[in-house]
């Protein structure tokens, strides 16, 4: 069962209070204004927190006393950073990808965790179904693969060879450049913010409904209660679901970065 | 000794199928976008048919000459 720090958004109706936005907005624990801008302390800032502090403990604890012949939490952890270095950073990138190798692990660790409170019981949400966080790390994903490119090729270069494609007749030039800037420089960072954001926000929406559906289900009074049953079934196929997508949308956030670096440093790209 | 087959070259091909995406998304966007406004402009109606259409024309060929062969 969920329980939800949100007020239900049903208002006067006593009939099955669908969730809505409203199931993403959370009491602030604490508020304060500074320099006009309204801050907060919600839920979602708490699960953040943790999580850092979580990622942090785990990961030093893991290598604090390496052994040759490695323990559970040290395996793990090298399991994990193995997997970013060899199967993203240096067979998408190549050798030069070795060191952004720590970049990707850290940004495929932080979402891994914030995605995966979305099925914890009491924290059930993700702080990536706030956009503000994934679109917070697809800024600097794409900061870093335009300022990799800049610093690799000159800024000259890598602009033009991103707006100009080589081996085109210039008059086509009209018709594609427009194409070009739209998709790599504006389309690129809004998809890896809406791809994660999207998936977590649906993810949380799915599992409510499913949750408050059973509770609802169970609470009238006629025939339909025993629908509450594959409701509740749902939930919980729902909920491995929802493992699937959290630990595959962390993959496919670092994937991208690590393709759009690839893009920035590639000779002709 | 035979040799060792050289294992395919795979780099960046999880990201080719979203940069075409993102491509064909972005030429029709943008190309309709300048219809739109053309009809804005001159009370029409065609310019966001035609715009999209040739977005989506402009993002074929890139599409091709990118990621073709």
């Amino acid at each position: 069962m969920t329980i939800v720090l949100a007020d239900p958004p049903c208002k006067g109706d006593n009939g099955f209070c669908a969730p809505g936005t409203d199931s993403f907005m959370f009491k602030p624990l604490v508020e304060w204004e500074w320099l006009n801008i309204h801050f907060q302390i919600t839920k979602i800032t708490i699960l953040v927190w943790i999580s850092v502090v979580l990622l942090i403990v785990l990961l030093l604890a893991a290598v604090r006393n390496p052994k040759i012949v490695p323990e559970r939490g040290q395996w793990m952890a090298e399991s994990v950073y193995g997997l970013v270095r060899n199967n993203i950073a240096e067979d998408m990138i190549g050798h030069e990808g070795l060191r952004f190798a720590p970049y990707l692990a850290t940004l495929f660790c932080f979402i891994l965790v914030t995605n995966i409170w979305g099925i914890i019981p009491v924290a059930q949400i993700s702080p990536n179904a706030h956009i503000a966080y994934p679109a917070f790390l697809a800024i600097i994903s794409w900061l870093m693969f335009n300022i990799v490119g800049i610093r690799k090729h000159g800024a000259k270069k890598y602009f033009g060879d991103i707006l100009f494609m080589p081996g085109v007749p210039k008059v086509m030039y009209i018709l594609l450049t427009p194409i070009e800037f739209i998709s790599t420089l504006i389309v690129r960072p809004i998809t890896l913010a809406v791809r994660l954001f999207a998936n977590m926000f649906a993810g949380h929406l799915l599992l409510l409904v499913f949750t408050l559906g059973t509770t609802y289900l169970l609470s009238v009074h006629n025939f339909s209660k025993i629908f509450a049953l594959p409701s509740f079934l749902m939930t919980i196929l729902l909920t491995f679901f929802e493992l699937f997508i959290e630990i595959l949308q962390a993959y496919v956030f670092v994937v991208l970065t690590a393709s759009y670096l690839q893009g920035a440093l590639a000779e002709e790209h | 000794m035979p040799e060792a087959p050289k294992p395919p070259d795979r780099r960046g091909d999880a990201g080719v199928g979203w940069a075409v995406l993102s491509t064909l998304l972005a030429g029709i966007l943008v190309w309709g976008g300048i219809g739109w406004l053309i009809d804005l402009w001159l009370h029409t109606w065609v310019g966001i048919v035609v715009g999209m259409l040739v977005g989506f024309a402009g993002a074929i060929y890139l599409i091709i000459r990118k990621y073709g062969n």
